[in-house]
């Protein structure tokens, strides 16, 4: 296994609740988490367990009630423009072509425009999409508005990269292409990688590491660490210790369901 | 063109000559007075006979009209943004922009003139006040109704409130500042013939004045005709102005002609 080197990511202690009338409802509790350089985390979870709630903290976009954010060896809690960002749908500007949809991102991240513009153009070919780089976002397909909007965060010039449910709103088929295709793309240029998804298959097929969160209010129930090695095989789905991780995620997941009926 | 879109063209054209084909036979059926109703032939005669004059005042109260929109375009894009930029006075100013298309222009006029002399200036001010409030109003809206998920993205890559507002707010306001700009061409012509009544040298309202009061009939339907050209010649050019600049829609039906390509 690859020995990773420091930490770019680290929460430790997170806690936020939000209020709803005169109620608080909790929604993280004591979060405690890291990326590595070069390593790619999933954070797995029911769907409303808070993970876009962590996200949107990591972004700096809402505060943590308690603990702190580190990035790099910082403390950042609160500060934005750090991260690059893949959302659930693709947000891609509708006024804004291919191409320009990528640069202008760059140039938020302090790129140049001449370079962010040759940037953008030269990566497009590279996944084959130099023949749309001057089309609106409306003519592609959702996997390919999908495509776009992740070399859009892979190329912004930060630390880490958070991608929330990227692959959710795609049909099976798609996704499992968009699955191959990243993890290809990713193993050549190794960023810094907080995944979130509620698939388990997604989340062994790509990760170093695994975090389960449970229901909300959300702590991690476990860490994992995933064993196959890189780069990943696209068959590595048939190994017998794939069915097992498989298994005891999902009893995880279910443990901590029955826990709060 | 489709067929659909030369239906389009054609029925309203059809429609237009079956009603004064309606008007001409009904002034010689029912021997209709031409002080009180003249034909659409005796009007064209009229016309034609005016025809160097007409032009002059006809070009004069383009001019005029255009300067209008153009200015109340720039103050209603102003108006918008800084409204929308700074809540404050959004909640300070709104009674005041509401109060501004209260007092009709009938009494504003003389006012104006009493403060600004009989000059251009006045007729400006006048127009500005009726053109600047559609837009201002229609793109404050459309400020506000950017997609919340680009709004997320962009908070959560750390785009700062200029970039939000170059990258998403005004292009997702400008569908709704061409609606504005829409009712604004169609005012604007109105309200330069009203400036032009209260106070002008030339213009089709002062020609409008000149011929009411020496009961030409015939020659005020003239001015009236002129009118109409005059605002659908500017409605025109507004819609084809949207065409231009919004071309990141695929094509809609949103037209009032219903048009589709
Ligand atoms: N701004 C907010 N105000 C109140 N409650 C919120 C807000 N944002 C999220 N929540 C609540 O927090 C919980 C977690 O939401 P979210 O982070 O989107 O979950 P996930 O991404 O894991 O599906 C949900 O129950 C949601 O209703
Ligand atoms: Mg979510």
């Amino acid at each position: 296994m690859k020995e990773y080197g420091r930490k770019m990511l680290e929460l430790t202690g997170i806690s936020k609740s939000y209020r709803r009338g005169k109620l608080r409802v909790p929604v993280l509790q004591e979060i405690t988490l890291n990326v590595r350089e070069g390593e790619f985390v999933t954070l797995i979870g029911p769907s409303g367990s808070g993970k876009s709630t962590l996200f949107r903290l990591i972004g700096g976009v809402e505060r943590p009630d308690e603990g702190q954010i580190a990035v790099d060896g910082k403390v950042v809690t609160g500060k934005r423009g750090l991260i690059s960002y893949m959302p659930q749908q693709a947000a891609l500007f509708p006024w804004l072509s291919v191409a320009d949809n990528i640069s202008s991102a760059l140039a938020t991240s302090g790129t140049s425009k001449k370079e962010a513009k040759e940037q953008a153009l030269e990566w497009l070919h590279r996944i084959y999409l130099g023949g749309v780089a001057k089309e609106y976002p409306h003519v592609l397909s959702g996997g390919m508005q999908q495509r776009v909007s992740f070399l859009r965060a892979l190329l912004m010039r930060r630390d880490v990269m958070c991608l929330d449910e990227p692959f959710a709103a795609l049909d099976a088929l798609t996704r499992a292409d968009m699955q191959r295709w990243l993890l290809e793309l990713w193993e050549s240029d190794r960023r810094s990688v907080l995944f979130v998804t509620h698939s388990i298959e997604e989340a062994l097929m790509l990760s170093d590491r695994i975090y389960v969160l449970s229901p909300a209010p959300a702590t991690i129930l476990q860490e994992i660490t995933v064993p196959f090695e890189r780069p990943r095989r696209a068959d590595v789905w048939m190994e017998p210790a794939f069915a097992e991780l498989k298994r005891e995620v999902l009893n995880l997941l279910e443990k901590g369901d029955i826990s709060r009926v | 063109m489709g067929n659909k879109a030369l239906r389009s063209f054609l029925i309203p054209i059809a429609t237009l000559i079956g009603f004064i084909a309606v008007w001409q036979i009904s002034c010689i059926v029912f021997e209709m007075d031409p002080w009180i109703l003249p034909d659409p032939r005796t009007i064209a005669l009229r016309m034609a006979e005016d025809s160097a004059l007409l032009w002059k005042h006809f070009l004069s109260t383009l001019k005029l009209a255009l300067m209008g929109v153009g200015l109340g375009l720039a103050v209603g894009i102003i108006v918008a943004i800084v409204l929308h930029s700074v809540s404050f006075l959004r909640t300070a100013l709104s009674p005041l922009l509401v109060l501004s298309q209260n007092v009709p222009i009938i009494a504003l006029g003389p006012l104006l003139m009493i403060w600004f002399d009989f000059g251009l200036m006045p007729k400006l001010i006048l127009l500005i006040i009726v053109c600047f409030f559609p837009i201002a109003l229609s793109m404050l809206i459309g400020l506000g109704q950017a997609e919340p998920q680009l709004r997320e993205y962009l908070g959560m890559i750390g785009a700062t409130r200029w970039e939000r507002m170059k990258r998403l707010e005004f292009p997702a306001s400008l569908p709704y500042l061409f609606s504005g700009l829409k009712i604004t061409a169609t005012y604007a012509v109105s309200s330069a013939v009203v400036a032009e009544w209260l106070g002008a040298s030339k213009g089709i309202g002062y020609y409008l004045v000149l011929k009411f009061k020496g009961y030409d009939t015939s020659a005020v339907f003239g001015a009236i005709v002129c009118i109409v050209t005059l605002s659908l010649l500017l409605y025109g050019a507004a819609a084809l102005l949207e065409r231009l600049v919004i071309r990141w829609r695929p094509r809609t039906s949103d037209d009032w002609a219903g048009e589709s390509s």
